[in-house]
C-alpha cells in the first residue's frame, strides 16, 4: 500500500499547502469573516441539516451543525406507548432501514422478558436486517455522485433499491416502515417464492456495486475529491463514538455483528468485516461498498439454511414487560444503535434512551470540518453518512 | 394581466392556459422525512416516473416553482422555514401534502416539537395519506390537482376564492360518513 | 488483558474484575455496583467523582464513548395520558424507586462506555442533587460528550460545570420547560386523551391467554 500512502500523504502535504496559501492572502486580501448558512433545506444535506459555517475566504474556520428541525421527540413519545405501538414509532428514525431499527428495541424487550424467538425467527429477522442494510446503503452509493455534482447514480441506486423494497414489501407488506417485528418472535412467516427471488435479486444488488465501483470509485474526480479529506484518526473517533463504517475505516475492527453474542444468526454464517486504514472520505465511502457486497453475501448463506418452525415463541396477548433495565445495540446500516430500555412491569417502556448512529458521527463535524475548503463540507458529510431522522430522533 | 382578475378571460383562452399550467408543474420537492424518500422514488426512480405526467422535478429554487410537495414531518423548528420558503414562490401556486405527518402530525401528534400538519401553516390544495404513501398515491395525487387545475377558474383564483382541498382516496362513502370535515371534493371518482 | 485470557474467562469473571479494577481506581466513591452475569455491569459512584471515574475507566481500557443522557425516576403525573380530562385527575402512586444499582435522587446521569477489544461496556451512574442539578462536564475525558451534554441539558434541565457552549440542541432556544421530564405534559395528550387499547390484533398461530389481561 505504499504507492497509496504516498498518494495521500502527498495529496495532504499539498493540500496543507494549499491551505497556508490561502491564509497568507486571506490576510493580504483582508477577507472578513463571512458566515455561510448552508441548509437546513439544501438539495446536498441529506435531510434538515443546517451547517453554520464560519468562513475566512474559501476556508472554513469554524462550522457548527445545527440540529432539531426534525426533532420529534421520542424519547418522551415512548414513555406514553405500549411496547407495540413503539415498535411502529421507532421504524421511523433511521427511515431508510427501518427493520434494523426496530430489532434493537425488541431485542432489549425480550432480554427483560427472558424469552427468545424462535430459531426461525431469528434468521428471518437476519435476513430482513440485511436487506434493510442493502436498502440503505445503495441510497448512499447513488447519494454519493449527488454530492459531487454527478446524477446519474441516484437513478440507478432508486431502481435497484426497488427490487429490494420489492422484496420486503412481499415479506412484511410495507416498503419501508415494515413494523414486522414483535416481542418474541415476527408478525408473520415468510411469503412463499421469497427465497428465489431474494437469490436473484442479490446478484442483481452485485453487478449494482460493481457498477458503482466503476461509475464512481474509480473516477479521477471522485477520487481528487475524497482522497485524504477528511481525516479523523483512530483515538478521535472512539473519544467521539463514531461507529459503523466510519470506525471501520479509520482503521478500528469493530462490527457489533460479529463481537457481540445476540439471538441472531450473524454467527452462523462466515463472513468479513471490512477495514480501511486511512480515515479519509474516500475510506469511509469504499468500506459501505465492500459492506454492501458482504450483505448480499450473507442473506445468500442465509437464505440456504433458514431452520423451520414457529416464527412466534408462547408470550401473552397483552404483554407487560417485567421491571429492570437492559440495553441492547446492533450492527446497524448506519453505525451502533441502541436502546437502554428501563421497565416498571408496565404495558410501556418507562424510559427509552435511544442511542443513535447519526448522532455521535455528526457530533465530529465541528472537529473535522476546520480549516477544508467549502467543497469538502459537502463530501465529508456525504461520507459521514447520517439520515436526519436518526440525528434528531 | 387585467383580463384575469376582472374575470373577464374568454374561456377558450382560460382553458388553454389551464391546459399549459397543469401539463408543466415545476415541483419544488420540500422532502423533510421518510415520504421524502417515496417522493423521490416517485420523482426520480425509473419505474414510478412522475416526468411522464409533464411534471418536472428539478427547479433550483422555489421562485421557479409552482407546485411544493411537503413531504415529512414539520416541526416547529422548522415550520418557519416553511412558511419563507412558500412565500417565495409566485401565484399561482399549489400545495400537495404528502404523509400523515404533514397533513395532520401523524404518528407524533402529541410531541411537544411537532407541528400538527401544515395546513397550519400554509393553504393545502391535495392531501396525500399514508406512511409513507405509496409512490402511485403520490402521483394519483398530481393526476388528481392536475384535473382540478385545468377546470380552474382563474378569475375565482385570484379573488382570492379558495376551493376545498382534494383528499386522494377518499370515496362518494368516506366522504358522506363525515370523515373529512372540510367536505373535500371526492378523490377518485368524476371531476366535474 | 490479553485477548487469550479473556476466552478463557466466563463472562461474569470479566465484569466482577472491572468493578474490583474501578474500586481501586477510585475508592468509595463507588457506590454501588449490579453485575447480570453474561450480560451488563452497572456502576453507581458519588456526584462529584464523576469526572474522576470517567478518567478511571479510560485509564482502565474503556475508550469509546457510547453515549451520556439522563433517567427521571418519578413516575409521570399525567400517567400514559389516557386520563378523561373532564373527571378528576385520579390517584396515581408518586414514590419515586430508581433502578439497578440504587440511588438517592429523583434524576439519574446515565453514562456508557465500551472496551474496543475486550466488546464488553459498563453502564455508570450517578445521582444529580434535587436542589442545584449540576454535575461536571465529561469534555476534557471524552471531547464526544460535548453533544451529549447539550441533549442531556436541554431535555433534563441538568447543568454541566466546565461546558464551553451548553445550549440547546433541538429546541428552540425559546423553548420553555424541560421536555423529559416526567411533569412536563404532552399538551395534546391532555385535551384529547388517547382511549387505551381499543381492540387487540389475535397472535398468529393460535392465541394462547395466559395473562390475558385486558385493561
Amino acid at each position: 500500500m505504499t504507492s497509496t500512502e504516498s498518494l495521500i500523504d502527498r495529496r495532504q502535504l499539498s493540500y496543507i499547502a494549499a491551505q497556508a496559501a490561502d491564509a497568507r492572502l486571506n490576510v493580504e486580501l483582508e477577507t472578513e469573516g463571512m458566515t455561510l448558512n448552508i441548509g437546513p433545506q439544501h438539495p446536498a444535506t441529506h435531510g434538515t441539516l443546517r451547517i453554520i459555517a464560519r468562513l475566512d475566504g474559501e476556508q472554513v474556520v469554524w462550522a457548527e451543525p445545527s440540529c432539531g428541525y426534525m426533532h420529534r421527540g421520542y424519547e418522551k413519545l415512548t414513555e406514553v406507548r405500549t411496547y407495540p405501538q413503539v415498535t411502529a414509532l421507532v421504524n421511523r428514525i433511521d427511515w431508510l432501514g427501518s427493520f434494523a431499527n426496530e430489532v434493537p428495541f425488541i431485542l432489549a424487550a425480550e432480554k427483560l422478558m427472558e424469552i427468545e424467538a424462535p430459531p426461525r425467527a431469528q434468521w428471518i429477522r437476519t435476513i430482513l436486517f440485511e436487506l434493510s442494510r442493502i436498502a440503505n446503503v445503495s441510497l448512499f452509493l447513488g447519494d454519493l455522485g449527488v454530492q459531487m455534482g454527478a446524477i446519474t447514480p441516484v437513478f440507478m441506486a432508486f431502481r435497484d433499491r426497488e427490487y429490494v423494497l420489492n422484496l420486503i414489501e412481499g415479506a412484511t407488506g410495507g416498503r419501508f416502515h415494515p413494523n414486522f417485528d414483535r416481542i418474541g418472535g415476527l408478525k408473520d412467516d415468510l411469503p412463499a417464492g421469497f427465497i428465489d427471488e431474494t437469490r436473484v435479486v442479490m446478484k442483481k444488488l452485485r453487478n449494482f456495486c460493481d457498477e458503482m465501483e466503476n461509475l464512481l470509485f474509480g473516477n479521477e474526480i471522485f477520487q481528487s475529491r475524497t482522497r485524504g479529506i477528511g481525516v479523523i484518526p483512530k483515538d478521535v473517533a472512539m473519544q467521539y463514538g463514531l461507529s459503523g463504517a466510519n470506525l471501520r475505516a479509520s482503521g478500528v475492527d469493530w462490527d457489533l455483528r460479529r463481537d457481540q453474542t445476540l439471538p441472531m444468526a450473524w454467527n452462523k454464517v462466515d463472513w468479513k468485516v471490512w477495514t480501511h486504514p486511512d480515515g479519509d472520505s474516500f475510506a469511509r465511502c469504499w468500506v459501505r461498498l465492500q459492506e454492501v457486497r458482504e450483505s448480499t453475501r450473507i442473506v445468500d448463506q442465509l437464505l440456504d439454511n433458514i431452520p423451520s418452525g414457529p416464527v412466534m415463541a408462547k408470550v401473552p396477548r397483552i404483554i407487560k414487560v417485567p421491571e429492570g433495565e437492559a440495553w441492547v445495540s446492533t450492527e446497524n446500516p448506519l453505525g451502533e444503535m441502541g436502546y437502554y430500555v428501563v421497565s416498571k412491569g408496565d404495558l410501556g417502556p418507562f424510559r427509552t434512551k435511544i442511542r443513535s448512529a447519526s448522532f455521535n458521527n455528526i457530533s465530529i463535524v465541528p472537529w473535522v470540518l476546520k480549516g477544508v475548503y467549502v467543497p469538502d463540507i459537502i463530501t465529508i458529510l456525504a461520507s459521514l453518512y447520517f439520515i436526519l431522522g436518526d440525528i434528531d430522533r | 394581466m387585467g383580463l384575469v382578475d376582472r374575470g373577464r378571460l374568454p374561456k377558450p383562452l382560460n382553458s388553454l392556459l389551464n391546459l399549459g399550467r397543469s401539463y408543466s408543474l415545476w415541483v419544488y420537492q420540500w422532502g423533510l422525512a421518510c415520504c421524502a424518500i417515496e417522493m423521490g422514488a416517485a420523482f426520480g426512480s425509473p419505474r414510478y416516473d412522475v416526468m411522464r405526467l409533464g411534471v418536472i422535478p428539478l427547479p433550483a429554487s422555489p421562485r421557479q416553482a409552482d407546485l411544493v410537495v411537503i413531504s415529512g414531518t414539520v416541526t416547529d423548528k422548522m415550520a418557519p422555514a416553511v412558511k419563507r420558503l412558500y412565500e417565495q414562490m409566485p401565484e399561482p401556486k399549489y400545495v400537495i401534502s404528502m404523509g400523515s405527518c404533514a397533513n395532520c402530525g401523524g404518528p407524533y401528534w402529541d410531541s411537544y416539537s411537532v407541528t400538527k400538519g401544515v395546513d397550519q401553516i400554509i393553504p393545502v390544495d391535495v392531501y396525500v395519506p399514508g406512511c409513507p404513501p405509496r409512490p402511485e398515491a403520490l402521483l394519483e395525487g398530481v393526476v388528481l390537482l392536475q384535473q382540478r387545475i385545468r377546470n380552474e377558474d382563474m378569475g375565482a383564483r385570484w379573488r382570492g376564492e379558495g376551493s376545498k382541498p382534494i383528499i386522494v382516496g377518499e370515496t362518494t362513502k368516506s366522504a358522506k360518513s363525515g370523515a373529512s370535515k372540510s367536505g373535500a371534493v371526492k378523490g377518485a371518482a368524476r371531476v366535474d | 488483558m490479553s485477548t487469550d485470557a479473556v476466552a478463557a474467562i466466563p463472562g461474569d469473571t470479566l465484569r466482577e474484575r472491572i468493578v474490583d479494577d474501578l474500586r481501586s481506581a477510585i475508592g468509595d466513591a463507588l457506590l454501588d455496583s449490579l453485575v447480570k452475569p453474561g450480560d451488563d455491569v452497572w456502576v453507581r459512584v458519588r456526584t462529584d467523582s464523576w469526572r474522576a471515574t470517567g478518567l478511571a475507566l479510560r485509564s482502565l481500557g474503556f475508550d469509546y464513548f457510547c453515549f451520556l443522557s439522563a433517567i427521571d425516576w418519578m413516575p409521570s403525573p399525567f400517567g400514559k395520558g389516557e386520563d378523561d380530562p373532564t373527571a378528576p385527575a385520579p390517584e396515581r402512586d408518586d414514590t419515586i424507586k430508581q433502578g439497578y444499582a440504587g440511588g438517592e435522587t429523583r434524576m439519574q446521569l446515565l453514562a456508557r462506555l465500551v472496551h474496543p477489544t475486550l466488546h464488553v461496556g459498563v453502564n455508570v451512574k450517578c445521582d444529580v442533587p434535587d436542589s442545584e442539578p449540576v454535575v461536571e462536564s465529561w469534555i476534557p475525558v471524552f471531547a464526544g460528550a460535548n453533544w451529549h451534554e447539550r441533549e442531556t441539558h436541554e431535555m433534563f434541565g441538568i447543568g454541566f460545570a466546565g461546558h464551553p457552549d451548553l445550549r440547546n440542541m433541538y429546541l428552540p432556544s425559546d423553548f420553555e420547560g424541560h421536555p423529559l421530564r416526567k411533569d412536563f405534559p404532552l399538551l395534546a395528550r391532555i385535551v384529547k386523551p388517547w382511549p387505551g387499547i381499543v381492540d387487540v390484533e389475535p397472535l398468529p398461530g393460535g392465541s394462547d391467554d395466559e395473562e390475558g389481561d385486558a385493561e
